[in-house]
């Protein structure tokens, strides 16, 4: 009979409540998703997060639930999906809204083995779905934490249906309920930490562990097919982009933005030399001004032209040079539908397939249909980086979308009015504000020397006037808002500056516009990226330059360099080291960049290149093996070859008897001090003599003991001494289990 | 659950089931034990199950499984359509998972050792425990969920044994089924195939086994009625019985044993053999009776009266053994067998739980009967389905 101690089993009931356990976890994480997936279902969520531990804690509460709830609840889920979509016309969110109605509804109801497994694929629906909108790095952790309570959800099931066949169903209500339904957590945990072996239980780490590698050899290994589609789901959801980004910009919108400082952007570059010391991320350019309100005026709008066809490449406006870098840009979820660029490009690939696209080449200006629901990532090509926008180098020849004016008026044959070309001048303020826009763009212009100089006089009248702050309060009062901070000694932030400064241009007769975007930006050296925040967001100015004939970038915020301002030469090291990030959230964003670079942005190409990139590294690892085998067979020659003498031969002989001895006594007496010095530091009850005893016990009765003969009954009886008998009574440890050894070794004399 | 452990080298060695087992008890027989070529050749041979999977070795879809290769395909089709690579994920994930779930289901029935058990004597008509002894021989891993489909002939459908719990490593247990055999006769008890769904439920998984016992149930035991016959109280009826017993009559002499009475000692014929020799006494018996059979098919042409006339035979010549009163039994015209031992009887009952009626070719009467031995039980049909016992002639019991 065995001595070792046995381990309990969890019986029926605590399978039960650990099942309940692991579906309540389960519909928690599978709510969670919400949390990225920028779903209105906050409601569902809080209810889903509030009462599902209280089910978990107290499981006769569902009982309570009347039946005609139950037979209610499905007509209710789909009256309530249908209302929801056809209010708000959007399947997706709708069908996210459903799934979280039936998560919930299964997390706090008794469940049967169909609803456990419906259970589970709500949740992988709601995970994957997640994933795919949202491309986010969360995705990855959130699947493998789900993967590993449903693998452990479905083997408790799986153990529960084996416990019970053949045992008729018990039928339970409020007032009799299960067994099961009084959960104690706390000695559920001392069961579940009784009947654990942790050596299994590691071992099943690592194999969940394994699953986890093969499924990222998988991801890389499976093939890849450009079919080149977009995905359906994407047309399922409509996003808004972030008011700073959008065609009305508001006083304020942008610097909201800055209160956010998450990442925006990020920006990998093949040639970090290409980096300059000032990044300006333009994406939109503004040219109205009316009310507070900076707007994108139609004729403006016209300009950029929607192209007809889907494409994933698209030819810019430059022309490529030698050298010129490869920039990666990944763009955040809902940030906006204008790609952000540091000028004109020779070429612009969308790794998300064909996409619909407007463009306009002058203005440097790329905008995508769609605000994009998940992570987006182009890459661009020969990109100048432009302070001043001049004429296009070459001119493409686009097919594009018919503007309404364009198509003739079927009815009554009218002319439709023709498209007007935008106006930079034109300054739509109340008389009296009009009169000291014009009055302070007077006293500016008076000074010689066209737009540059005009932009430096009217930089340094703001920055005289007013400091910057990214908080400002303006106070009450008539007129025009802009016009009145202009008026006063307030801090202001970059909006009011750039806006100032169009006034200001307009007023004094030079065109000017308003451009929003990013400025600056972090090197993030662990990922070898540049990272743009959402607190780099800026608004800035153009003003034409006549006698450039180019639109010449202006900054009047405080503190940005002013036109024909010439900085100090900087070295790449030396901008990369001014603007380097070293916190943990740039280590966690490199984490991500990997995620964008590797994972999400893998592809067909990446495939090839990683095959191409493992069979050199074997190769070039074989290469390096067989040098190294070379080189010591060469020196092992080299040292036979050499003239024998005492001294060499004594030496080896020498070295072979020390490695033989050791071997020896590492044999015989080694093992017998590691046992012995282990036997004295172990506790009471796991010395590991006896343990090593009980081992070759185990392995003789495995041979079976019946049929033993004398020397292997001599063996036992010696094992035995070591398994149980008094300390004093032992006999050598070692020559016992050498003898145990040759026993079982030995085949047996009956056969 | 201390028992003697399975050596997984020689139960796969076994292979097919043994019948020379005591007990009623099979061979071993392991998850992955095959034919004798296995051994010299383990990865060949496990490469080409893969291709030829070994009878009974089978995998089947479950609702989960069919759900999970559904949803698998669901998500293919859409990361291929769209090339995305969070599809791709979800679907890497899912075929890792199925990987895991074999490899699981692999270790599960490793090292995983089982027998069948089959207690003799059966008989019809009473339950009987058949057991299969399961042996997890692995080291470390407990296997869990493994269930047995076994069957016997006359059975309607298959029975599940099912491990309800944990079975530890290194850890042996039995699994028991009750076992009601319709009708006398061979009966074979097969355990099917080892089965599980084991860890997630995705896919069922059959081991074919060949445990196979057949075994004999002998005739259910019947009640009857005796009839007040003189030869069931016969006065001063004790004779000397051909067995050792506490008698007065010298039967033989053995050898001292140890336990022997030392009054019991023969010393003279100690001193001629030079060895210990002990007196022998025969037992005292009452009147014995002899119990003869005929299975003429003219005489027993109902199926089920003939069945009552073996379960009559059966129970009253176990009652008379038990009385020490069964001094000989026999069938039709073959010689009479003496009853001296419970092998005797066994052997007795075993004919009977195979008997036919036969064609009868030989003659016999009962006065035939009478002129050879007295005090002889013989049977015939009680109209359309009773059996009456005769005791020379005169009428004994009643079925």
């Amino acid at each position: 009979m065995s001595m070792e101690k046995k381990r309990p089993q969890l019986n029926l009931t605590e399978l039960y409540q650990l099942k309940w356990i692991l579906g309540g976890v389960l519909a928690m994480l599978s709510a969670w998703t919400v949390l990225y997936m920028d779903v209105e279902a906050w409601l569902w969520l809080a209810l889903t997060t509030a009462v599902t531990p209280v089910v978990m804690r107290w499981p006769v509460l569902t009982l309570y639930v009347p039946r005609w709830a139950h037979r209610l609840a499905f007509p209710l889920f789909v009256a309530l999906f249908a209302a929801d979509y056809y209010l708000n016309r959007e399947p997706l969110p709708a069908m996210i809204r459903l799934a979280m109605m039936l998560v919930l509804y299964r997390a706090v109801t008794p469940r049967k083995r169909r609803d456990d497994l419906q259970l589970i694929i709500l949740g992988l629906f709601l995970v994957v779905v997640a994933g795919v909108l949202s491309v986010s790095l969360v995705f990855a952790v959130q699947i493998v934490v789900f993967t590993g309570c449903a693998l452990l959800f479905l083997m408790v099931i799986n153990l529960i249906d084996s416990a019970e066949t053949g045992q008729p169903a018990v039928e339970f209500s409020a007032s009799a309920p299960p067994a099961w339904m009084h959960v104690e957590w706390m000695r559920l945990a001392r069961r579940l930490h009784e009947a654990t072996d942790w050596r299994v239980a590691l071992l099943s780490s690592g194999l969940f562990g394994g699953v986890v590698a093969l499924s990222a050899l998988l991801f890389f290994a499976l093939p890849r097919f450009d079919i080149g589609n977009s995905f359906f789901l994407d047309n399922m959801i409509t996003k808004q982009s972030k008011t700073g980004f959008s065609e009305n910009v508001r006083f304020g919108d942008v610097t909201d933005i800055q209160q956010d400082t998450s990442v925006a952007l990020r920006v990998e570059v093949s040639d970090r030399r290409a980096i300059p010391a000032e990044l300006y991320w333009r994406m939109l350019v503004l040219d109205v001004y009316e009310n507070g309100l900076f707007s994108v005026s139609t004729e403006l709008a016209d300009q950029m032209r929607q192209q007809k066809r889907r494409v994933a490449r698209i030819l810019g406006s430059s022309r490529p040079r030698a050298g010129d870098a490869v920039w990666t840009f990944y763009l955040e979820p809902s940030t906006t539908r204008y790609l952000p660029m540091l000028g004109s490009f020779f070429q612009t690939n969308f790794s998300g397939g064909p996409q619909d696209y407007a463009i306009n080449d002058e203005l440097r200006m790329l905008r995508l249909e769609k605000v994009p629901a998940k992570m987006f990532a182009y890459q661009v090509d020969g990109m100048r980086i432009e302070d001043e926008l001049g004429p296009v180098e070459v001119v493409q020849s686009r097919d594009v979308m018919p503007l309404y004016r364009d198509v003739p008026d079927d009815i009554g044959n009218r002319e439709r009015p023709p498209a007007r070309m935008p106006d930079f001048l034109k300054l739509s303020l109340e008389p009296a504000d009009l009169a000291k826009v014009t009055e302070w763009s007077r006293e500016l212009a008076t000074h010689p020397g066209g737009a540059k100089m005009f932009a430096r006089v009217a930089c340094d009248w703001l920055a005289t006037r007013h400091t910057y702050a990214l908080q400002m309060k303006l106070e009450a009062g008539d007129g025009d808002p802009l016009v009145r901070w202009m008026n006063s000694n307030t801090p202001g932030h970059c909006e009011l500056f750039a806006g100032a400064f169009t006034l200001l241009a307009r007023g004094a007769g030079y065109p000017a516009r308003m451009v929003t975007g990013f400025h600056g930006g972090s090197w993030n050296e662990g990922g070898n990226h540049l990272s743009v925040r959402n607190s780099d967001a800026h608004a800035w100015c153009e003003i034409y330059d006549t006698a450039s004939l180019r639109w010449v970038r202006v900054d009047p915020t405080p503190g940005a360099a002013l036109p024909g301002q010439v900085a100090a030469k900087e070295t790449t090291e030396a901008v990369l080291a001014r603007i380097q990030d070293r916190s943990w959230n740039a280590r966690l964003d490199a984490v991500r960049m990997f995620w964008y670079r590797r994972i999400v942005d893998f592809n067909q190409n990446s495939q090839a290149e990683l095959a191409r990139d493992a069979k050199s590294a074997i190769e070039s690892y074989a290469r390096g093996v067989k040098a190294v085998l070379n080189e010591r067979l060469k020196t092992i020659g080299e040292w036979l070859s050499r003239p024998w003498d005492v001294a060499r031969f004594a030496a080896w002989i020498f070295v072979v008897g020390a490695a033989f001895g050791l071997v020896l006594g590492w044999r015989y007496y080694g093992r017998v001090l590691w046992l012995r010095w282990r036997s004295g530091m172990t506790r009471k009850g796991a010395d590991p003599v006896r343990r090593e005893a009980g081992r070759w016990l185990r392995k003789l009765e495995m041979l079976g003991g019946a049929k033993e003969g004398g020397e292997r009954a001599a063996v036992r009886a010696e094992l035995e001494r070591l398994r149980y008998g008094p300390r004093q009574s032992w006999p050598s440890p070692q020559g016992a289990f050498r003898r145990a050894k040759r026993a079982c070794a030995a085949k047996p004399a009956n056969g | 659950m201390s028992q003697s452990a399975p050596n997984p080298a020689r139960a796969r060695a076994n292979g097919p089931a043994s019948h020379a087992g005591d007990g009623g008890v099979t061979g071993w027989q392991s998850a992955y034990g095959r034919p004798e070529k296995v051994r010299s050749h383990r990865w060949r041979a496990f490469m080409w199950s893969l291709v030829y999977p070994y009878r009974g070795n089978r995998l089947m879809l479950t609702l989960p499984g069919g759900i999970v290769i559904a949803v698998a395909m669901g998500i293919a089709a859409a990361a291929y359509n769209t090339a995305n690579n969070i599809l791709f994920i979800a679907l890497s994930l899912l075929l890792a998972c199925l990987v895991f779930s074999g490899l699981l289901s692999w270790v599960n029935f490793r090292n995983l050792a089982w027998r069948l058990r089959v207690p003799p004597p059966l008989r019809a008509g009473r339950d009987h425990a058949v057991t299969v002894e399961l042996h997890n021989g692995k080291r470390l891993l407990p296997s869990y969920g493994v269930w047995f489909e076994i069957a016997a002939t006359g059975e309607k459908k298959t029975a599940r044994l099912p491990l309800r719990g944990r079975l530890d490593a290194q850890g042996a247990t039995t699994l028991e089924w009750t076992l009601r055999p319709a009708a006398r006769g061979r009966l074979s008890v097969e355990v099917m195939s080892a089965a599980s769904l084991f860890p997630f439920g995705f896919l069922k998984k059959l081991v074919g086994s060949q445990l196979k016992r057949e075994v004999l149930v002998w005739p259910a035991p019947v009640e009857y009625q005796r009839s007040p016959v003189a030869s069931w109280h016969q006065p001063g009826g004790v004779e000397r019985a051909m067995r050792a017993g506490q008698g007065g009559d010298l039967l033989a002499l053995r050898g001292y044993a140890r336990g022997d009475s030392h009054r019991l000692v023969h010393w003279k014929a100690s001193a001629r053999l030079r060895r210990l020799m002990v007196r022998q006494y025969a037992a005292e018996t009452q009147t014995g009776f002899s119990l003869w059979m005929r299975t003429s098919a003219d005489d027993w042409a109902r199926p089920e009266q003939f069945e009552l006339l073996c379960s009559l035979v059966a129970t009253m010549a176990e009652d008379l053994f038990r009385a020490g009163r069964l001094m000989s039994v026999a069938f039709d015209g073959e010689a009479p067998i003496p009853v001296r031992r419970m092998h005797d009887l066994e052997r007795f009952l075993d004919r009977l739980a195979l008997v036919k009626p036969t064609v009868q070719t030989y003659e016999s009467s009962d006065a035939t009967v009478s002129v050879r031995r007295a005090n002889v039980l013989t049977f015939a049909p009680d109209g359309a389905r009773g059996v009456i016992a005769y005791v020379d002639g005169e009428k004994a019991a009643t079925a």
